[in-house]
């Protein structure tokens, strides 16, 4: 009997939680609230400027709050594939330009070319993002910032290594790491140049570098094209390349380890990746960090790089499509971009563009096939498993290349 | 005399060494948490910093939101842990004791929910979760948790339920006026082992959670305490590992606390009673 | 009477999982994209999503990998297990404090942070594992690739969730232990029977459903492991060579938007479980029986 009572009120305190709780609880979206997801790069990265374009909505529209809500790479997608299955979206969404094409092929976000010419600069977007932003025709995403690849070194390691100037072609840079190499024989598994096994971003500069491609369109399906003569004579460059170049894992990402760790650690004479890598060079070498484009197998031209970034899209179910436009256009003003260039990204449109060299690296960059299916190919790593074949020799460079265009093709046309 | 001696001595010898390999990298996470960055990130490991320092444990308690994600996660955990330990250990006593109808079936139901995959319950459940306005709510999440510790506490308590020796039992229905009543005051404490391991099993698995807890809470200041972790790793650029084994420290200590309190008072002292008879 | 102690189980688990156990069934015989979810509505294929998968070749390397990584873990789990929670009664008290302490740390790491953790001890870079190795002069294991094939790979995966499994079983065998009388395993000694004896004899039968039910249970969460692989192992290095099933699951399934197939295979891992599984659990519930 005793326990009886305690079993009833051990729920009663349970209900009344839940009953007391239940009042807080949403939904649906309140009345009034702009409900934003962006990538917590916005929120360490440039907090004042998410800050300054809130003020200017609330100011253009009183009675109205915005709710910034920060949201993992790893994770944002499953996050809104379920608010997606719940009818609960967000009204403004950041996504990887490269994650676009999935969701505008599936119908996940409105329509907003009729509010085109209210975003800054929209008549000089950067070709590369604009290109993500749109499907038959539409205006779905507003390109927010982007990032290419730049060579980031250690002028101390390059001077005393007697390399007098910068390499214009990549043969003189494959002289270079040589010279990289033997100054530095006394350090165990020290990398002239780091880089991971499979950084397909890299990679594939090498191909579009020899003219080859990734995959084209042709009668409404697609092709991978990794298979063609360029395209092995780039990988082959690429590989020759990496072998004397860098000591990483063959197996690794460019995420792990992060490569400005190994340059901190004195392991690395340069490094390739965004130019935000010179922030976290470390203490030791911070005085001697430096930047250049990493130039062509053809002589004083840039090998492309490949053009990262993020698109700003407004979700199909969202009920305030007209005021999501416009914060869009409040955060995405000249001055906020701006504001991202300051920070070390590249902004949005070509008349705002800079001569730094993460910028400059851009005026030359490649994209990914703009297919439905690109994601999975992606996730799926194909690319990845290709290259650390490739290196592990598992492989020639021809069989890893086939079988890998041969998956392209059947991952890309899937229906 | 001597042969147990040296043979306890023997038996210490393992149990210390097993700690040491097992516990070792517990010890890396709190070494970590003391050491400056630059060591954190040098060429070969080090052991014990050289220049120990607290920062990272600054930058974590400061770091927004921690002690309303810590509370979150007591609330939404304590809450679990209570309402599970009674409603499974009346199922368990119900399954162990009484025969009826239906019984074989929800045992098996208890463990057959269990090999349902997690993975592919993320997107149903969020929906049924929309449907009673439980999104972005504790008490959504204290419900998801409920029906991953259930069937589990339900068939582990069972076992333990039917592990008590029969002559004890017959003692205590002599014993009670009530069958039900006495019956429970008698198999608390012989129940009591059992009742420790599975709390303690459903605090850790409720208070590590991060799939449903991040999928289902929105607001920064609803969201638990293993939510909160993962914004150390969030950004693309330079996670702050020391923050990380910092924060990953701070947050374990709850569940320490909560274990040392559950074995005191429950286990060791109580069976010690019940086995005399 | 009884009814009414099963009731609010029943309740609750009824309210909350009734319809999401309907919907991956009905969603098993749908086809259900991206497209469809963004619509709310699938269309109906049949047994088409099963055909493929039953029809994948990747289907089948996964169950079997799974099937042989699934048995290496418990059995580790359950060996070592036991045997430690054997030699928590024979050491000093302040033996058994220091270890129970540290078993509990061990249980108390969130997943996400002890892959972590193990992620450096294990790095290619500046790993603790290789440097110790090396220092011990067992080998040059200086920038050795624990990650370079999927055998290592996997086999660093056991050790890890193997250390992160054996708290539980340590510490729940522990309690069981403590429910055999003292006065009998006396006698039995006093009689000269061998430790071996003893522990059939006396021992077993008192702990032996515990023991059956940290086995199935073992099965069941290492059969359908996903958090320790996929972080450890790193979605860039993810692929059909080294799936296991609930990485399969969540990778053909979810990552992919395709949410029929997901459920078909969620519905078939659910068979090869309990089938895994129906030998220890018929014993469970047999047990009751004889009551």
């Amino acid at each position: 009997m005793r326990l009886r009572v305690v079993v009833a009120a051990a729920l009663a305190v349970a209900l009344g939680v839940m009953a007391a709780t239940a009042g807080a609880s949403t939904g649906r979206q309140q009345a009034n609230k702009l409900t934003v997801w962006l990538q917590v790069d916005a929120q360490s990265g440039w907090p004042d400027i998410v800050a300054a374009a809130n003020q200017q909505f609330q100011s253009d529209h009183p009675g109205w709050t915005v709710d910034v809500q920060y949201q993992n790479w790893g994770d944002h997608l499953q996050k809104f594939d379920a608010t997606l299955a719940g009818g609960n979206t967000p009204d403004v969404i950041e996504m990887g330009n490269t994650e676009m094409t999935k969701y505008m092929a599936a119908g996940a976000f409105a329509d907003i070319s009729s509010f085109k010419s209210n975003f800054a600069n929209s008549a000089n977007w950067l070709a590369g993002l604009a290109k993500s932003g749109m499907y038959g025709g539409h205006l779905y995403g507003v390109p927010y910032y982007a990032g290419s690849r730049v060579v980031t070194y250690r002028t101390d390691a390059w001077s005393k290594a007697g390399i007098k100037a910068l390499p214009t072609s990549l043969s003189q840079f494959t002289s270079d790491l040589s010279k990289l190499a033997s100054a530095n024989k006394g350090t165990q598994g020290f990398s002239p140049v780091y880089i991971a096994g499979t950084d397909w971003y890299y990679a594939m500069s090498f191909v579009y570098d020899y003219g080859g491609s990734i995959a084209y369109t042709h009668a409404h399906k697609w092709v991978g094209n990794l298979d063609s003569k360029a395209s092995i004579a780039g990988l082959t460059a690429w590989k020759n390349f990496w072998l004397a170049a860098s000591k990483a894992s063959k197996t690794s990402n460019e995420g792990n380890p992060a490569p400005y760790d190994i340059f901190s650690q004195g392991g690395a004479g340069a490094i390739i990746g965004p130019g935000w890598f010179s922030c976290c060079t470390g203490t030791k070498y911070k005085s001697v960090t430096a930047q250049f484009v990493m130039p062509s197998h053809v002589r004083g031209k840039a090998m492309p790089g490949f053009l990262g970034g993020s698109d700003l899209a407004v979700p199909a179910p969202s009920s305030n499509k007209a005021l999501a436009a416009d914060w869009i256009k409040d955060f995405t003003s000249t001055s906020s971009e701006r504001g991202f260039q300051a920070k070390g990204n590249i902004p949005n449109a070509t008349n705002l563009l800079g001569s730094s060299v993460n910028e400059r690296a851009a005026a030359r960059s490649w994209f990914v096939p703009a297919a439905k299916h690109w994601v999975d190919v992606e996730n799926g790593n194909i690319l990845r498993t290709m290259l650390s074949e490739i290196l592990g020799g598992k492989f020639t460079v021809k069989q890893a290349a086939t079988l890998a265009s041969d998956n392209i093709t059947a991952t890309l046309n899937q229906p | 005399m001597t042969r147990r001696n040296s043979s306890r001595t023997l038996w210490n010898t393992i149990g210390v060494a097993l700690f040491v390999v097992m516990v070792f990298p517990i010890f890396w996470m709190i070494s970590t948490a003391f050491k400056p960055d630059d060591e954190i990130n040098s060429r070969t490991p080090t052991w014990f910093s050289m220049h120990p320092t607290l920062s990272h444990f600054a930058t974590a308690i400061h770091k927004p939101f921690f002690w309303v994600d810590v509370k979150n996660s007591l609330i939404v955990v304590l809450l679990t842990v209570a309402v599970a330990m009674v409603l499974s250990l009346l199922a368990a006593v119900a399954l162990a004791k009484y025969r009826f109808t239906g019984r074989k079936l929800f045992i098996v139901l208890m463990i057959g929910i269990q090999m349902l995959p997690g993975v592919g319950l993320i997107i149903p459940l969020y929906v049924v979760l929309a449907r009673y306005h439980q999104v972005n709510t504790l008490t959504g999440v204290i419900i998801t948790y409920l029906t991953f510790a259930l069937p589990f506490s339900v068939w582990t308590l069972r076992g333990f339920v039917l592990g008590i020796p029969k002559d004890l039992e017959e003692a205590a229905m002599v014993d009670g006026s009530s069958r039900l009543g006495a019956f429970l005051r008698i198999l608390l404490p012989l129940v009591a082992p059992g009742l420790v391991a599975t709390s303690v099993f459903a605090f850790i698995t409720s208070w590590n959670e991060y799939i449903f807890a991040r999928i289902l809470l929105n607001d920064q200041g609803k969201q638990t305490a293993t939510v909160w972790l993962s914004y150390f790793l969030g950004t693309s650029k330079n996670t702050d590992w020391g923050g990380l084994m910092a924060g990953s420290t701070l947050v374990a200590i709850p569940v320490v606390v909560f274990f040392l309190l559950i074995q005191r008072r429950i286990a060791f002292g109580l069976t010690a009673g019940a086995v005399r008879g | 009477m009884p009814y009414g102690l099963i009731l609010p189980v029943v309740v609750v688990l009824g309210a909350i999982l009734g319809y999401p156990i309907y919907s991956l069934v009905r969603l098993s015989l749908q086809q259900y994209g991206l497209f469809e979810l963004i619509r709310h509505q699938g269309r109906y294929v049949g047994l088409h999503n099963f055909g493929l998968v039953l029809h994948d070749p990747v289907f089948w390397h996964t169950v079997v990998r799974t099937i042989i990584f699934t048995i290496a873990n418990v059995g580790l789990t359950m060996v070592i297990g036991t045997l430690t929670a054997l030699l928590l009664v024979r050491v000093s008290a302040w033996v058994r404090i220091l270890l129970t302490a540290g078993l509990v740390l061990v249980w108390a790491m969130p997943p996400v942070v002890a892959v972590q953790v193990w992620n450096w001890m294990t790095n290619y870079q500046n790993g603790v594992l290789n440097y110790v190795l090396t220092e011990l002069h067992v080998g040059n294991f200086f920038h050795h690739d624990w990650y370079a094939t999927t055998f290592s790979q996997l086999g660093i995966v056991t050790v890890l969730i193997v250390w992160g499994a054996l708290p539980f079983v340590i510490i729940t065998v522990y309690a069981a232990l403590s429910q055999v009388p003292a006065e009998l395993v006396e006698a039995a000694e006093i009689d000269g029977a061998r430790p071996w004896r003893v522990f059939l004899d006396v021992t077993m039968p008192v702990i032996r459903p515990v023991l059956l039910i940290l086995t199935s249970l073992s099965i069941l969460w290492d059969f359908g492991v996903f958090t320790q692989p996929y972080l450890l192992i790193g979605q860039p290095a993810i692929h059909p060579g080294n799936y296991l099933m609930a990485i399969y699951l969540f990778e053909e399934g979810y990552f992919k938007n395709d949410y029929g197939r997901g459920a078909a295979i969620s519905l078939l891992m659910l068979v090869i479980v309990a089938a895994m599984s129906v030998v220890y659990v018929r014993k469970m519930v047999r047990i009751g029986e004889v009551q």
